[in-house]
């Protein structure tokens, strides 16, 4: 039967008579595999690979539909994307469990596969009618929105050699142009620790993913040599990332539960059924998968019952901003019924740990100095603390107290004592007062009972007892998925940590069913047959970034000159960050801002929407409007959004089905794979004179071979023999680069028909001349499977997570030297908990409680942060957003469900307005506004565009003699960042946590009134 | 898209193209075969992420404001929102096919209710007539009546209906209720089901798995 459908499938074809590219291996996978794997009807028919005639290709790529990472099989049709669904080789399309990677590819295109409702509607994103093609030179004065298209030559002439570019409009300023940076001279001769004056080149990016990255740091970091490439980490999550940077000691950013072995999850400000990454179509579906199975529980810690709650166990309605509090009072009590996992806990190295089945230790036994007078107060006790001075080799190991209260080296013993607190002599019998980690932990945590943690988080003391007991009850199967909620705020740091520091009371982190990161990639892109990591004249950039993260604000010139002149050094004109993840875009902007530590000359953003995208983003049109804040900004991308109509240049770029290679890496948890990025059409941008698209990556090589810079043009690739290759287009790295995975992971040659399959259905084999014959072979394997991928079976040694961490602390020494660059205070090295504060660290509960609700903000399933109001499908189905509230709330204002309300706050008293949706959903006391609506961009306002016909992809469709013509549905709803809370403490800039630099999505209080 | 289309406008005289694909097609699937054709939805799988609802439109292009899948959605009194996802049950005694004067909207042998817009006159009594919402009418071609067909060129083809492929979680399962096999026999075999508005006795297709009973939760109930 099923042979006889195939076959006449296959016919139709042929009787079309239209040329069928790769065609042996679009035919869906033999009657006998059909047989053998379609008993299930969840995977039992096949997939629309290859059907309804025309000229069709099959391209397994990597969605950016958001940056979960999924993948997806484009269908192609006469060279237009028809459709997208997963790839059967990739865990994020499978829950974990994809198709063994040596399937052969053609058993596998008629395999069913789901990609999520933004990957569907992605399409739309490439053939969005409002896409720029031509680069854009601004016509007006900044943020008139008026432009003109550049010629290409003249965009890169203009770029690289500034000048006085906008004299035709009256602006006689001279604007400096790349070369003018290309300088080793200090940018602050008094403060020569800034670096040089190359550091006055920022680069922010948005949506950037791993080999653009690559590319864009080669340019940025190497070819010009600017410290200054800043994501957006910050805006992105950095709250839950600073809590579990502490636990880790930086060794990792990103850890969740294991949604496949966990039987009990505490989802913490994770939306898994509308957001994270991995996303609901890998995370949410393992989830509800198995709790339908009756195999996991999970709890809901957010102020909002998001969808997930449909199956949970439990929802606790949190306070917005207090998760630090909630779970310091679970440790509470897990601490005073003494149901945390004591072995565990009291195990002080790795081969003690792992001999009680563990995959990771911590420092819960580890001494502290705990006493204020000596010189290492709040440093871990060493070997070389007690010491004689007797000339013997200093031993830097930590100590722990054995059974005779006598401090030993944390190796020597097998296990030691967990909460003391002791005085031992030093060498020369002076006491020292100690207290073991736990101790530390423990003493922080008794700070306040469990009816004030309860009043502190909304949520009844004995609701809190009974989670926190039901979480201890399964061992190392209980685990916490926080993610953006669980720490974007003020403060967020410390709140992020005590959430973090759950999984390592149970002592589930590093196992299966617990807390651990992600596996990591298959295989290093960079190095191997080819190096695209060094390069002759590769610079190193040096000095402090602009947004002062990851910089110690005791070794400036300004901290030795405040401290000459006042004795104390402090305060810094802004926080720095001594002790973060880093990527700080609020604070690069507020940097730009304040001209602080020093002035920006030239700004490119690419992808990148902060204006929009970041919580009080407002404030910085200002900073954007100002030519002497940003002398030249250029930004790349593919629209003009709410940031780049302040742009001075706009260089159009491809989506990406047409290029945006990558290499992407799995999200925490477990996976390990490395999936690949390749166009699944050709670029709908035009092409330069020698055919190449105007993109990204076609501006920045133009860019350095004009100016001259190192790492591009001829002779910078070193290949096999050490021959030095071109860099002159984007595949000239990036086939490369692929060929690097293939070849360092040892795959095999592609047999014959999967070779034919990619070279008769990618776009990207035209450049196989890149590579030799037998590496192409093997890249080919890669590519017809879209990437290197395991399953989740293979990334446990029994239940030990095989790529996990060593140790984590409750203690964190480095932390607790830090200090607030604004007060000179040290931050807490262990768990802590203070409500949500502004910068002089005034509560913002009560600096604002005139203002009666918290709003909290949130993703939908259906869109990415600010860039889908370009979905169609999706603006068809949800027209716009609304301010949610509860009911009973409601009915106290006199307000109904539909009603039209205005939110104002004390930064933003004009307000937005919006329709107000009344409901049990959101925790009374706090109104909640989704993302992605509200937008004044993106096709949403007119524009004056010259020549815009030819500028919009839509032409004729989406403008007229003036240009852009708006469609008025793309600026539905509204955009609750607009109201987000300013410091002024800080010169009215977004709010920030003071160690991380977290910026805060969780503090903003609000009126709400009917219109 | 192109197929199902010329199907919709020409049920009865297919299109070329699609007639040599049915000609081929294989047991129930294929109309002139007995069968039925079915839909289990399984609410503790759902996770409300409205992928199928999206993938739906990319592939029937349904008219501006309609989607032959939808998602309701309803909130309990503790603030949990369940998902119900609906689209037409091909019902075994469907109400569409009674109100229709025309004769244009009938039932396959496979059960599967379809409209032959060469004979639907767009009065929209069917739509009238369908109480489960499932029907529009389709405003570029003069209001002829647009519902969900299961996907059915797709069966023709040995393919899933497009929302049970864009399905992560696997909520959604299809077969054929006479002759049911693997998971969905066995889902058949153990599952209770409900239908919607059982009580019009129309026979639905569309069988629901209801989520399991879950602890209730206590927003803003309790406070501290």
């Amino acid at each position: 039967m099923a042979t006889d459908r195939f076959s006449r499938s296959r016919r139709t074809w042929l009787k079309t008579g239209v040329a069928l590219a790769g065609l042996s291996l679009l035919r869906p996978q033999s009657a006998a595999a059909s047989e053998a794997s379609g008993t299930d009807p969840r995977t039992i028919q096949q997939a629309p690979v290859a059907r309804n005639g025309g000229e069709v290709r099959v391209v397994h790529s990597v969605c950016l539909g958001c940056n979960a990472r999924c993948g997806n099989r484009a269908l192609v049709r006469n060279g237009r994307l028809e459709s997208f669904s997963g790839n059967p080789f990739h865990p994020y399309n499978h829950q974990g469990r994809p198709v063994p990677y040596a399937t052969p590819v053609a058993q596998t295109l008629g395999r069913p596969s789901p990609v999520c409702a933004k990957a569907h509607d992605s399409i739309n994103a490439v053939y969005n009618p409002y896409r720029v093609l031509l680069p854009l030179k601004r016509s007006g004065p900044r943020g008139s929105g008026r432009f003109e298209p550049i010629a290409w030559e003249r965009l890169i002439a203009e770029v690289t050699g500034g000048g006085r570019l906008f004299a035709h409009l009256g602006e006689d300023r001279k604007i400096p142009g790349l070369r003018d940076l290309d300088s080793d001279a200090p940018l602050d001769p008094e403060a020569p620790e800034l670096g040089p004056v190359r550091n006055r080149f920022v680069f922010m990016s948005g949506r950037m993913q791993s080999g653009r990255k690559e590319f864009i740091d080669r340019f940025v970091k190497h070819g010009l040599g600017s410290i200054n490439r800043i994501g957006h980490t910050d805006i992105c999550g950095l709250g839950f990332r600073m809590g579990n940077l502490a636990l880790t000691e930086k060794k990792a950013v990103e850890l969740k539960a294991d949604p496949w072995g966990a039987s009990y999850i505490l989802v913490f400000g994770a939306n898994i059924y509308e957001a994270l990454q991995p996303g609901v179509n890998t995370y949410g579906a393992a989830i509800a998968d198995r709790s339908a199975r009756g195999e996991v529980q999970f709890v809901i810690i957010d102020p909002r019952a998001q969808r997930a709650a449909v199956h949970a166990h439990d929802w606790l309605p949190v306070r917005p901003g207090c998760d630090g509090a909630l779970a310091m009072a679970m440790i509470r009590r897990m601490i005073e019924k003494r149901s945390y996992n004591r072995a565990y806990l009291a195990a002080p190295n790795p081969a003690a740990a792992t001999a009680l089945g563990h995959g990771c230790y911590c420092n819960a036994t580890h001494l502290v100095i705990d006493d204020p007078g000596h010189p290492d107060h709040l440093r871990f006790l060493r070997s070389r603390h007690l010491a004689g001075t007797d000339g013997q080799p200093v031993d830097e190991r930590w100590l722990v107290v054995d059974g005779e209260n006598n401090p030993v080296p944390f190796d020597s013993v097998e296990r030691a004592p967990l909460d003391r607190s002791l005085l031992v002599r030093d060498g020369r019998g002076r006491k020292i007062r100690v207290s073991t980690a736990f101790r530390m932990m423990r003493r922080a945590v008794m700070a306040y009972t469990m009816d004030e943690y309860a009043r502190f988080c909304g949520i009844a003391g004995r609701r809190i007892e009974r989670i926190a007991d039901e979480f201890a009850s399964h061992g190392t199967r209980a685990a916490v998925c926080q993610y953006h909620g669980a720490g974007n705020y003020a403060g967020g740091t410390h709140a992020a940590f005590a959430v973090a520091m759950l999984n390592c009371l149970v002592g589930s982190i590093g196992m299966r069913g617990g807390y651990m990161p992600s596996g990591g990639g298959g295989a290093d892109p960079l190095k191997g047959a080819y190096d695209l990591k060094k390069f002759p004249g590769r610079r190193r950039p040096r000095g402090v970034r602009i947004s002062r993260e990851k910089a110690c604000y005791e070794k400036s010139s300004e901290f030795a000159r405040k401290k000459k002149a006042t004795g104390s050094g402090y305060p810094a004109a802004r926080p720095w960050f001594p002790f973060t993840r880093g990527g700080l875009s609020v604070e690069t902007l507020a940097g730009m801002d304040a001209g602080y530590p020093y002035g920006c000359s030239i700004l490119f953003t690419y992808f990148y929407d902060p204006l929009y995208s970041t919580p009080g983003g407002y404030r910085f049109r200002s900073t954007l409007m100002d030519s002497d804040r940003v002398p030249l900004h250029v930004s790349i991308d593919t629209c003009i959004n709410e940031s780049n109509l302040y742009a001075d240049y706009i260089v159009p770029d491809v989506t990406y089905a047409e290029g945006q290679y990558g290499w992407l890496t799995p999200h925490a948890p477990a996976l390990r794979f490395t999936g690949v990025r390749t166009p699944c059409i050709e670029p709908l941008t035009p092409a330069t004179a020698d055919g190449r698209p105007y993109c990204l990556e076609t501006f920045l090589i133009d860019l350095a071979e004009r100016a001259g810079l190192p790492g591009f043009g001829r002779e910078t690739i070193a290949g096999p023999g050490g021959a030095l290759l071109p860099l002159h287009r984007a595949e000239d790295f990036y086939v490369r680069a692929f060929a690097n995975i293939a070849l360092n992971s040892g795959l095999p040659e592609a047999p014959a028909e999967e070779k034919e399959f990619v070279e008769n259905n990618y776009p990207v084999a035209r450049f196989r001349d890149r590579l030799t014959r037998q590496q192409w072979r093997r890249t080919c394997y890669l590519l017809a499977r879209g990437g290197l991928f395991s399953s989740y079976d293979q990334v446990f040694a029994g239940d030990r997570f095989r790529y996990g961490l060593e140790r984590v602390v409750l203690f964190n020494e480095e932390l607790a030297a830090c200090r607030n660059a604004l007060t000179g205070e040290r931050f807490s090295g262990t768990l802590r908990w203070q409500p949500p504060a502004d910068a002089a660290g005034r509560p913002l509960a009560l600096e604002d409680r005139d203002y009666p609700f918290a709003l909290v903000t949130h993703k939908m399933n259906v869109h990415t942060q600010s860039r889908t109001t370009c979905h169609r499908w999706t603006m068809e189905l949800v027209p716009e957003n609304f301010v949610v509230m509860h009911v009973d709330d409601a009915r106290a204002l006199g307000l109904r469900d539909g009603d039209r309300v205005r939110i104002v706050s004390r930064s933003n008293s004009r307000g937005i307005t919006g329709r107000l949706r009344t409901g049990r959903s959101v925790r009374s006391g706090c109104v909640a506004v989704s993302f992605h609506y509200g937008h004044t961009q993106h096709g949403a306002s007119r524009l004056t565009v010259a020549r815009a016909e030819e500028v919009f992809l839509g032409g004729a469709a989406v403008t007229d003699e003036q240009g852009l013509v708006p469609d008025p549905k793309r600026g539905a709803g509204l955009n609750p960042n607009m109201v987000s809370r300013l410091d002024r403490n800080l010169g009215d800039t977004p709010l920030i946590d003071m160690i991380g630099g977290i910026p805060d999505f969780s503090s903003t209080r609000v009126r709400v009134a009917r219109i | 898209m192109t197929t199902r289309r010329e199907f919709l406008i020409g049920s009865g005289t297919l299109a070329l193209g699609a007639a040599s694909v049915l000609a081929g097609a294989g047991r129930a699937a294929r109309g002139s075969t007995p069968g039925r054709m079915t839909m289990i939805i399984d609410q503790a799988r759902c996770t409300g992420c409205r992928s199928c609802l999206i993938a739906c439109k990319g592939y029937t292009a349904t008219d501006t404001g309609h989607f032959n899948t939808r998602l309701l959605e309803e909130e309990d009194r503790h603030g949990r929102t369940h998902f119900t996802p609906v689209l037409c049950n091909q019902c075994d005694d469907p109400p569409c096919v009674r109100s229709c004067a025309a004769g244009a909207t009938f039932k396959l042998e496979n059960g599967i209710v379809v409209t032959d817009w060469a004979r639907c006159t767009a009065c929209g009594n069917c739509i009238t007539a369908c109480p489960y919402g499932a029907r529009s009418a389709d405003s570029r071609y003069g209001g002829r009546v647009d519902k969900c067909d299961f996907c059915r060129d797709r069966l023709q083809d040995g393919l899933a209906p497009v929302c049970v492929e864009a399905c992560s979680a696997g909520a959604r399962l299809f077969g054929d209720r006479e002759n049911p096999e693997g998971g969905f026999a066995t889902c058949l075999r153990q599952s209770t089901f409900r239908v919607l508005r059982p009580e019009l006795e129309t026979g639905p297709n569309v069988l629901y798995v209801q989520g399991r009973r879950y602890q209730q939760p206590m927003s803003g109930e309790e406070r501290p």
